[in-house]
């Protein structure tokens, strides 16, 4: 089972259980995490592109990737990062799809999400400080 | 036909030298760039103790003409949803009472902290010196005033198709007696636009945004469609598709001053005053919405907290800076205790003050005291039973002349507001992080219910004037404050706010009146 789901890890746990542990004296603090998280806001694009691009070759590239249906939205974790081609969902989708198509339903985002010509991507690397943001060649 | 030697030239020409059928709206960015003018000497009316760098860059490489049409399409969506598909269906009464009750409160003010942001992210877009930095914060002025307006909408649209309109409608006008109002307008108002324009950065987009819209924005529309809502999800879905860009404003801002060594020297303190001002408010208000206000349950309000809050943006957001020194809010641990209590203090309090309330509270009914107790263990000992006592002395009914307040009076419950804050708290009650402290300055009292406010308060003591409901109506009789302060309906006499969420045995301002309760300032006897 992933520890990538939306109910896991602490989230398992129910009353006592899960108050021991988030009151632990080991998570009064932050811990630092390499995941990321989006949310994608349901139309028919993004049901499409949930389903026949990111949990087909986005889960070949990242097998950490995680889809949960929240009901209005699909929320979707991983580790390092999730790259979405517009181009590829131009194709699948049969029509003109530009990434500001794409983020009329990005509902949000948890990491540094950045665009670059067709490409999405929400990463967990520190944009700006880690690695320049760059522009199209 | 020959053509003339000009023509044959130009068509030369254009065979060698073609013009771009179309060119693509990030080649127009990159090309916008060498417009740019000199930032570096940017004179401010918003100035920072911080130096912000001018080589920061803006994430989704915004062009006017693809942000309107990419808004458009959001707001015709929407718009076209709530108007056509939704009223056919009947989806604006189709909610829970509960949650039609909710609403009242969460989008009337997300409307005030959306408007709010559009001053804030004005002021950013004078203060910073990249220009780059700069088309992103004027992206969000116009992204706040479309939220402002969805919001507004929020509230229009349930106020024709809510069986009960009052308090979608003009809540307002309520704001003097409403104990919840000024605590709001602190986090969403006072901590995005007053003071130091980075520090109101860290305020707004780093924590208000990337922390605490997931779970008011993103979280509550679970809870919502849980409850036959299909409003809610429809437009603040669609407002949270311009947070991802807030939220990369406010990193980008702590990306232009990471370099600064009055980093080095200020930023920890300021993210966790603006870590602790944030949760303060919104962590109890949003646990008291999401589990008093609801008959649904998703899960508890902890859990929400511990994934929204603690686990991603703690480690994805604040843990990944580490090595840029900064480092976990100290105020954190206080935090999680308020996760846990804060909210089930607040919702015991805002049933007792039901009368100042500009929507309808309802006591948790027998399935879901056992739904508290299993997920709150000890919640039945300390909550569960002031709620069926209060229901026996007859509080939903107007005829008992039962409010209680006058309860809590009664049994040496003294209900104080935290200055800094403006939070209502109960210290004889509270299970929350903290504890009542009292301070005196310039000839006037002062409460307080936590060392973090407390030490806000001590280095800036004249930023904090707002009157308490208690110091503003002391000595003045319950029933005189509701009308002056708009709390009723359109009839002129019976109040909005009531204890329950049924269509008969509302409260009047006669029945009020007949309870005799006078409101007195607490700190008086001290």
């Amino acid at each position: 089972m992933s520890d990538n789901r939306y109910n896991s890890g602490i989230m398992e746990k129910n009353g006592a259980d899960f108050a021991n542990e988030f009151f632990a004296e080991e998570n009064q603090v932050v811990h630092e995490s390499d995941k990321v998280v989006l949310v994608l806001m349901k139309s028919d694009e993004i049901d499409a592109i949930v389903e026949d691009i990111i949990l087909k070759e986005g889960v070949e590239i990242n097998p950490t990737i995680v889809v949960e249906d929240r009901t209005g939205f699909w929320w979707i974790k991983a580790n390092g990062k999730i790259e979405v081609n517009v181009a590829d969902a131009a194709a699948l989708l049969g029509k003109n799809y530009s990434i500001y198509d794409f983020l009329v339903n990005v509902s949000s985002t948890i990491g540094r999400a950045y665009t670059l010509g067709e490409t999405f991507t929400i990463t967990s690397e520190l944009m700006g400080l880690d690695r320049k943001l760059v522009d199209v060649s | 036909m020959p053509i003339s030697a000009a023509t044959k030239a130009a068509t030369d020409a254009h065979a060698l030298h073609r013009a771009p059928a179309s060119v693509s709206p990030q080649e127009v960015h990159k090309w916008m760039q060498s417009f740019n003018w000199e930032f570096s000497k940017n004179k401010t009316k918003y100035p920072t103790k911080y130096h912000m760098a001018n080589d920061t860059k803006e994430q989704f490489k915004l062009i006017a003409k693809e942000y309107a049409r990419m808004e458009s399409a959001k707001d015709e969506r929407q718009f076209g949803t709530l108007l056509d598909g939704m009223t056919r269906l009947g989806a604006g009464n189709r909610m829970h009472p509960k949650w039609g009750e909710t609403m009242k409160v969460a989008s009337n003010f997300l409307e005030v902290g959306e408007y709010n942001a559009i001053a804030a992210s004005a002021m950013l877009w004078d203060s910073a010196t990249a220009a780059e930095q700069k088309n992103g914060y004027l992206a969000q002025v116009m992204d706040e005033i479309r939220h402002t307006n969805q919001c507004a909408f929020v509230n229009h649209y349930y106020s024709k198709h809510y069986h009960d309109p009052a308090g979608h409608n003009d809540a307002r006008r309520t704001r003097a007696i409403g104990p919840l109002w000024k605590g709001m307008k602190r986090v969403f108002a006072d901590g995005f636009i007053s003071g130091d324009a980075v520090e109101c950065s860290i305020n707004l987009q780093l924590v208000g945004e990337a922390c605490f819209t997931n779970p008011l924005i993103v979280a509550i529309t679970e809870w919502a469609s849980a409850n036959g809502d299909e409003i809610t999800p429809t437009v603040f879905l669609s407002i949270e598709t311009d947070e991802l860009r807030h939220m990369a404003n406010g990193y980008q801002t702590v990306v232009s001053i990471a370099n600064d060594p009055a980093a080095q020297k200020y930023l920890n303190t300021d993210l966790n005053n603006a870590f602790w001002t944030q949760q303060k408010y919104f962590t109890p208000v949003l646990g008291m919405l999401f589990e008093y206000g609801s008959k649904f349950k998703v899960e508890p309000w902890v859990k929400t907290w511990n994934r929204w809050v603690y686990e991603d943006w703690g480690g994805i957001w604040i843990g990944r800076l580490g090595k840029y020194g900064v480092q976990s809010p100290p105020s954190l641990r206080d935090a999680k205790q308020d996760a846990y209590w804060a909210h089930h203090d607040l919702a015991l309090i805002a049933y007792a003050l039901w009368p100042t309330g500009f929507f309808r509270l309802a006591l948790p009914d027998q399935e879901e005291m056992q739904w508290f107790e299993a997920n709150y263990p000890g919640w039945y000992d300390h909550y569960g039973k002031i709620y069926e006592e209060w229901k026996a002395l007859g509080c939903e009914d107007p005829k008992s002349g039962f409010i209680p307040f006058q309860w809590l009076l009664k049994n040496g419950h003294e209900v104080y507001v935290d200055r800094v804050s403006q939070v209502p708290f109960c210290p004889s009650l509270s299970k929350s992080a903290g504890s009542l402290r009292i301070h005196e300055y310039n000839g006037r009292k002062y409460s307080f219910s936590d060392d973090w406010g407390e030490r806000m308060w001590l280095t800036e003591p004249e930023r904090y004037e707002c009157q308490s409901i208690f110091e503003q109506y002391d000595g003045r009789e319950l029933s005189e404050i509701i009308a002056e302060g708009h709390g009723l309906r359109s009839d002129g006499k019976t109040l909005i706010g009531q204890p329950h969420v049924r269509g008969t045995d509302l409260w009047t301002l006669e029945d009020v009146r007949r309870a005799g309760v006078v409101c007195s300032d607490p700190l008086k006897r001290h």
